[in-house]
């Protein structure tokens, strides 16, 4: 490979689709017994108080990537750390204040697949024109 | 709740879903792409300038921290606005609405002050290709935010002169969508572009 920084990225790149599986598998809940079911109740969705735990989780992932920050590390790890934590925070919204992980299938496969299309540009993108990731 | 649900389970469509959120959630889709194209822009520019200023010389990340934070937490009070309009709980719905859009505008000026500090410090948009990447994709998303105000503003304006029921909660819902989004982009965007800085 000429450029040795894509040796980071590749591995950045497959983190991200690594999330994107995690995504689907946490998005594609069991179905119930006796069929499928496209369209979840909006009852199940948390209630105002599950809401701010979830807020509280969010703002303490937030602190550890500032605090991560500061913190003199190996760089490709602090790398890795960080984006995972991202892409934690980026499911709890999505799953949670979003609600896709409680509605229909549908949205969800919308909402990936054009994420899954971004990512697809993005690692075209970075790979073509050599991007200096870290 | 209770009526939202029933709405829900009620629509005559071809895909029994309604398809206003169908929509946003196409929209939303390809707002990934937007972003997505200005994020690997910025990475792939950010490091080929000729002339400084340079990112590391600019960030202000206890500043930036205290802005992603409140913009984390107002994607908290948007989902408590939408939790009380499925509760019939209009006058809650529209406190929350308003501390959204207190919040969402904080987050603004947070921005506004920090495009002004990096003006002074003589990054412009044509100055070089960190300046033109990273005001395009943080002024874009910054566009967005100021969008996701003005339909909050918007959907309290509606509740304060009645048009804005418990089975319109739906509003809410697409308004509180769109605000997450913005959310989400701005914590790919904050540690992107902000915390994993190169030397």
């Amino acid at each position: 490979m000429e450029n040795p920084e894509l040796m980071v990225g590749i591995p950045l790149v497959l983190l991200g689709a690594l999330g994107l599986f995690v995504a689907v598998s946490l998005f594609a809940m069991p179905e119930p017994a006796g069929g499928g079911r496209l369209i979840r109740r909006a009852e199940e969705h948390p209630t105002p108080s599950q809401y701010v735990v979830v807020g509280m989780f969010l703002a303490f992932v937030t602190a550890v990537e500032v605090a991560l920050y500061y913190i003199d590390m190996n760089f490709n790890v602090m790398v890795t750390v960080l984006i995972v934590l991202s892409a934690i925070k980026f499911l709890f919204v999505v799953g949670f204040f979003m609600h896709l992980r409680f509605d229909s299938r549908v949205f969800s496969v919308l909402f990936f697949g054009g994420l899954l299309l971004a990512l697809a540009l993005f690692t075209v993108a970075i790979t073509t024109l050599d991007a200096n990731l870290v | 709740m209770a009526h939202a649900a029933a709405a829900e389970h009620h629509l005559e469509t071809s895909t029994g879903l309604d398809n206003r959120k169908l929509l946003m959630w196409f929209f939303l889709a390809s707002d990934c792409l937007f972003f997505g194209s200005f994020i690997a822009a910025y990475l792939i520019y950010r490091d080929r300038n000729v002339v400084g200023p340079y990112q590391h010389e600019l960030y202000d990340i206890p500043f930036t921290s205290i802005s992603s934070f409140v913009l984390l937490m107002s994607s908290l009070t948007m989902v408590l606005a939408l939790a009380a309009i499925q509760h019939g709980n209009l006058r809650a719905m529209r406190v929350w609405l308003i501390a959204t859009a207190f919040l969402g505008l904080t987050f603004l000026s947070g921005q506004a002050f920090e495009f002004t500090e990096f003006w002074r410090e003589g990054l412009h948009l044509d100055t070089n290709l960190f300046g033109t990447t990273f005001f395009v994709l943080t002024g874009f998303h910054g566009a967005h935010v100021a969008v996701g105000v003005l339909i909050l503003l918007s959907l309290v304006d509606a509740s304060l002169r009645g048009k804005l029921t418990e089975q319109d909660s739906l509003a809410v819902e697409l308004g509180g969508l769109y605000w997450h989004f913005v959310d989400i982009v701005w914590i790919v965007i904050f540690t992107l572009v902000y915390l994993i800085q190169t030397q």
